[in-house]
């Protein structure tokens, strides 16, 4: 079987993709305010950009061919923010926003707190349980070098995910390997389920770590959408020796002010005024940012 | 190539895991080699198939995790380490990266059972449990050498995960004859024929069952074994028909906790089943952490030894309906 060639990722603005962004978090409210249960909402938030310019920008993956064997491969590390990689996949094409939205969470759904790939084809892997994400991108990294195929698998963790030391096992064999299309996004938005990241655990140096590690290092503003686009245009080559990390300064709940940087957000349901009042948030905020950058 | 062997030769398991993966190499350019640090079972699929060889040092997580990313991309990845590590240090990652997502991975081990005399932080002896609570897993458990190799090559057109448990040094003795017997997963091997009794094992044990089932003919008495190698399916229908023809008189001996293994899995299927037996004995590892000896001094100690074997065998002989 000879594969079709996938076509390159889109060319979209940085105006666009701040609105795809925007886009993408606006859904995420109005699924936490339709959803009766939890959702994880505050590290969806603090992920958007992140997915936005993976998805929409990044990656070279195609919704209408989602086996092609030369498609970039995305793996959600940080399962929990499953229902953020759901919209912006269903945003990008791959999924409908509507059948999400009414299914979520529902007996026998393909969308679940957790992404299942066996349920839900178009999931690359099967994620949930923290720490197990970068080594299932490390092996499919492997495949692909072993295979000469040209394309990339990214991670996406989440920075309380790394305390777990399978992290570390997979960081170490990813260099032995050295598996330059490897490239793991970290989400450092500094707060794990129940603390602040700095105050009970202690990661910093935390870019010195992965340096430690043999990978390459990149330092971002994790909800900049230039600076990700940057990122991303300058990836070095797939063919090169050492993995790529990205460590995306982000924050939790972002876009939505009584979220941000609050403990209470790790997961939490929005009743219809609380509703109202983070979609007003968000807007705001979106529109602030928007009328700062047209005065610059 | 035609080979005979003798009840007992010594044949190296390891070496017959090196020479069929590297046979199999040749004719599935997908099958992939993967060691925490134990990669000298592996030397010649190293040495043939080097881009389809990975060691990642003392990491069986990763190890694991690896495995399955392999898998995802249409590989079919052989995990080759020691037992008590991999069936627990890497335990999630076998339930949640290779079991959940069904993919062909496949577990290989030694040092299953109170062998290699490292102490209990190297006996797997709680494994066969945690495997076959595993859905998706199928479960063995192997003492011929010959027979790691038929099944490896069975395997092959499995669609999910297999999980091989060998110990050291006992395992390597040759119980069959090539061709001897029709070996299939998920059937158990009648190892010797008997009327009177059964006695059920799988891998270092079968060897011991034997023993006893021809001591016990020195008194007249016709003592079955079975070698129910593969635990998970377990053939329920071999278990129905061996309490039917051997007087529901049952003995399971292995080299694994007492509970959780073998006896409980043929337990489930009387039970499930309805049969009605006439006797049922238990011979394995109680719950103790077993200390340091030779294989055979720590089956004796711990109650499943040859001698322990005859005389468990003899009670159930003895048992009235």
């Amino acid at each position: 079987m000879t594969a079709q060639p996938l076509t390159a990722s889109r060319d979209l603005s940085v105006a666009e993709l701040e609105e795809l962004s925007h886009e993408l978090r606006t859904k995420l409210l109005e699924l936490c305010g339709t959803y009766e249960g939890a959702v994880h909402i505050g590290g969806d938030l603090s992920a958007a950009d992140i997915l936005t310019v993976l998805f929409e920008y990044g990656m070279t993956v195609d919704p209408d061919d989602i086996s092609n064997p030369q498609r970039d491969r995305f793996v959600l590390s940080k399962g929990h923010a499953a229902v953020c990689m759901y919209i912006a996949m269903a945003i990008r094409g791959f999924f409908s926003y509507e059948g999400i939205v009414s299914s979520y969470g529902q007996l026998d759904s393909a969308y679940g707190m957790h992404p299942c790939k066996v349920q839900l084809p178009g999931v690359e892997a099967s994620t949930g349980s923290l720490g197990h994400g970068l080594p299932l991108a490390v092996g499919m990294a492997l495949s692909a070098r072993h295979r000469g195929q040209q394309h990339r698998v990214f991670c996406l963790l989440g920075d309380g995910e790394t305390g777990e030391g399978s992290v570390w096992e997979a960081a170490m064999a990813a260099r032995s390997n050295r598996l330059g299309n490897l490239v793991a996004f970290v989400d450092r938005n500094r707060q794990l389920m129940t603390s602040m990241a700095e105050e009970r655990v202690v990661f910093e140096p935390y870019t010195d770590k992965w340096a430690a590690f043999g990978w390459n290092v990149v330092h971002v503003d994790g909800h900049d959408m230039a600076a990700l686009v940057r990122v991303v245009d300058e990836l070095p080559d797939p063919d090169s020796d050492r993995p790529t990390v990205v460590v995306a300064e982000t924050v939790k709940g972002k876009g939505v002010d009584f979220m941000e940087g609050n403990l209470a957000w790790h997961a939490g349901s929005l009743g219809k005024a609380d509703l109202e009042r983070a979609l007003t948030a968000l807007n705001t905020a979106f529109e602030a940012s928007r009328t700062q950058k047209e005065n610059v | 190539m035609p080979v005979t062997f003798t009840f007992g030769e010594f044949l190296s398991a390891r070496s017959v895991i090196g020479s069929t993966l590297a046979e199999l190499g040749e004719t599935h350019d997908n099958l992939w080699a993967l060691t925490p640090d134990i990669g000298a079972t592996l030397v010649e699929f190293r040495e043939k198939f080097p881009d389809r060889f990975l060691d990642v040092g003392l990491a069986e997580q990763v190890c694991v995790g690896i495995a399955a990313g392999l898998a995802y991309d249409g590989n079919i990845p052989v995990v080759s380490g020691m037992l008590p590590f991999l069936s627990m240090r890497a335990l999630e990652q076998i339930r949640t990266d290779v079991c959940y997502p069904n993919l062909p991975v496949k577990i290989i081990g030694t040092h299953g059972g109170l062998v290699g005399n490292g102490g209990s932080t190297h006996y797997a002896v709680e494994d066969l449990a945690l495997m076959c609570a595993l859905t998706n897993m199928t479960v063995t458990s192997i003492g011929d050498p010959l027979m790691v190799g038929e099944v490896l090559r069975q395997s092959m057109a499995m669609k999910g995960p297999i999980y091989i448990r060998l110990a050291v040094g006992k395992s390597d003795q040759v119980l069959y004859q090539p061709g001897q017997h029709d070996v299939r997963i998920g059937k158990g091997i009648v190892t010797r024929e008997g009327t009177d009794a059964t006695i059920f094992t799988h891998g270092t044990t079968v060897a011991q069952a034997v023993q006893a089932a021809e001591a016990l003919e020195q008194d007249g008495r016709s003592v079955r074994v079975v070698d129910m190698f593969t635990l998970k399916p377990i053939d329920a229908d071999l278990i129905a028909q061996c309490a039917e023809e051997t007087g529901g008189r049952f003995v399971v001996l292995e080299d694994h906790l007492a509970y959780g293994g073998l006896a409980t899995r043929v337990a489930d299927v009387v039970a499930d089943r309805g049969i009605r037996l006439t006797a049922f004995e238990r011979l394995g590892i109680p719950q103790v952490y077993a200390g340091f000896g030779g294989d055979e001094e720590l089956r004796d100690k711990h109650g499943y030894g040859l001698a322990a074997t005859v005389a468990a065998t003899r009670r159930v002989l003895a048992a009235q309906p």
